[in-house]
């Protein structure tokens, strides 16, 4: 049975809805909206002089890049942890089920769903930014970097967002889910900074390799390894700002296989139970 | 729709094994206290869930294995119809439609709605619609397609009565057109009134299974008939007892219980008789419910049925 392509963007267009239809995109949309404009004009009002005036043109690559390390990836965990736990807890994938519709077609529109929202928040993200650093700091430049941060983020934010859509899949609790992958998410993030530490002080470099296993270290490192380059030499050094401008990954081919390691084994260990168990009823 | 000694194990319980067969064209009930095994017998027929053991095809296909081809033209409305409730009905048909691959989806979905009595709800968001209208709309969505079979899973429960009856009306046009019919239910009366056959489930097995008058005939031994007939006389009761199939009469005011062979439809020979004689007859019905009666019997381990 072959997978029919627009079964799968039925579901993908139905997530997407599902997912706006709930409050919390909506707050994270203004969440979002918050983070992009109040820093820039807080800046402008309170401190105009703690950004040296040679970077005002290069301001929005902190708009763009602040939120990955840990907002892009929270959103990302808030929308996939209950693509597929909501449906359990509300009783609609049994409705959804019971149609002649492969598995595979309902779970591939549901992750691309989500992803397309994710995405969606994404680019908006970066929207808002350049409108704000542009009306707050004149005229931007370095745009030509923008694509290759959009790209990286884009790219990275696949990690977490499948981890997520994992553990909603396995735990099937729509809370319970978003408890395990934030807390997943922000001991990679504590972890990383741990070894990063012991290592740097003892020189050991196992600690330094372990840093760069865990999921956090190519979701931080990819958008800076691709964007980065882009930019006129020291620009970077604006980044300092939010965060470190060094990427804790060096190579771009280890940050993206990493990627893909996390992304497909999250991907198909929950189509692999999605596939075999049965469709659980109602919970709540 | 063929079971074959499928069975589900579930941690605390075993459902099963449950031998069926359900014909195209059968109204099949499912009878049984809550926790019996209606619905996991529901939700195997759809692939919900895996059998543990034996198999189970719809449509000559695994519904768990070939979902497209054993669910093709069959429309399923859950217990509780746990709907999206952002959605208005018209929305949320559009999406099933789709989902199904229908061409001319509107069409199909103004046609589904009205068949419910949910037209002029269509643009009404689902959460604003009362229990009974979630229900209807639940068989809204099952109808979609022009389905040859319906699975309904207590589609009556919080239907008021005058949706309860439009809903009856359309599951026996439905019946009447040759589609095939399961639906559970708790109401006996219900079931005996739309089912031709029935399967009763008990503490995860089947009690029985069968047409409904084959079972009445063969585990109900008496009933028992109201009369309510004015101008009867001795004479007329002794024409009566002389019936085939009359056992016992009992005079109470201005009725009489007449206790028949369960086997034996003797009403229309009564009325007839009674007619014939000069008596108004009022009412004639059976007093027990014979689906209910034989549940009960079974149920309680009464009449040999458990073995």
């Amino acid at each position: 049975m072959g997978l029919r392509v627009r079964r799968a963007t039925v579901f993908l267009a139905y997530e997407f809805r599902r997912a706006i239809a709930r409050r919390k995109v909506v707050a994270l949309v203004v969440f979002t909206l918050l983070l992009d404009t109040v820093p820039y004009y807080a800046l402008v009002s309170n401190a105009p002089n703690l950004i040296p005036v040679e970077f005002h043109p290069y301001v929005w690559v902190i708009g763009v890049y602040a939120p990955q390390p840990i907002f892009l990836q929270f959103i990302a965990i808030l929308i996939a942890a209950g693509a597929m736990s909501e449906e359990y807890e509300q009783g609609t994938a049994e409705l959804l089920l019971s149609k002649p519709v492969s598995k595979a077609e309902y779970f591939l529109g549901k992750y691309l769903g989500g992803y397309a929202l994710l995405l969606t928040l994404i680019f908006l993200n970066s929207g808002f930014t350049l409108l704000s650093a542009y009306s707050s700091f004149g005229v931007q430049r370095g745009l030509l970097a923008l694509p290759y941060f959009l790209l990286g983020e884009c790219v990275s934010s696949v990690v977490f967002f499948s981890l997520a859509f994992m553990v909603g899949e396995l735990v099937r609790r729509p809370s319970l889910s978003y408890i395990i992958s934030s807390a997943v998410f922000f001991t990679s993030e504590i972890l990383a900074v741990y070894f990063g530490l012991i290592g740097s002080v003892t020189g050991n470099a196992l600690y330094q390799k372990l840093q760069k296993l865990l999921p956090t270290s190519p979701v931080n490192s990819l958008p800076l390894q691709l964007g980065v380059a882009k930019l006129p030499s020291g620009v970077q050094e604006l980044l300092s700002f939010v965060g470190p401008s060094q990427p804790i990954e060096s190579s771009i081919f280890t940050s993206v296989i990493l990627i893909l390691l996390y992304a497909l084994l999250s991907v198909f260990s929950s189509y692999a139970y999605f596939r075999y168990t049965d469709v659980s009823k109602r919970v709540s | 729709m063929l079971f074959e000694r499928a069975l589900k194990r579930y941690s605390t319980k075993t459902i099963g094994p449950i031998d069926l067969i359900v014909e195209r064209g059968e109204v099949m009930g499912l009878i049984g206290p809550n926790g019996s095994g209606k619905t996991t017998t529901i939700r195997l027929m759809l692939g919900l869930i895996k059998p543990s053991a034996g198999r189970v095809l719809l449509n000559g296909f695994s519904p768990f294995s070939k979902r497209v081809e054993a669910l093709r033209g069959v429309g399923y409305s859950p217990e509780l119809p746990n709907l999206p409730t952002f959605f208005t009905p018209r929305e949320l048909l559009m999406l099933i439609a789709r989902e199904i691959g229908l061409s001319a989806q509107n069409h199909e979905v103004e046609d589904a709605l009205e068949r419910v009595g949910l037209l002029e709800y269509s643009d009404t968001k689902i959460s604003k619609l009362s229990k009974g209208m979630v229900q209807r709309l639940s068989v809204a969505q099952a109808l979609l397609g022009n389905p040859h079979a319906l699975v309904l899973d207590e589609p009556l429960i919080g239907v008021d009565p005058i949706g309860a009856d439009h809903l009856r009306a359309l599951i026996s046009d439905f019946a009447s057109k040759g589609g095939t019919v399961v639906l559970s239910s708790h109401q006996l009366s219900e079931v005996e009134s739309v089912c031709t056959s029935v399967t009763a489930f008990r503490k995860g097995r089947v009690l029985f299974s069968g047409k409904v008058s084959e079972l009445v005939k063969s585990f109900l031994g008496v009933r028992t008939i109201k009369v309510d007939a004015l101008g009867v006389n001795k004479s007329i009761l002794e024409r009566v007892s002389a019936l085939e199939g009359v056992l016992h009469i009992e005079e109470d005011k201005s009725s009489l219980r007449i206790r028949v062979q369960a086997d034996r439809d003797v009403r229309a020979k009564i009325a007839r008789l009674l007619i014939e004689e000069g008596c108004e007859l009022r009412e004639i019905r059976y007093l027990d419910n014979a689906l209910d009666e034989l549940y009960r019997r079974a149920v309680l381990g009464e009449g040999g049925l458990e073995s």
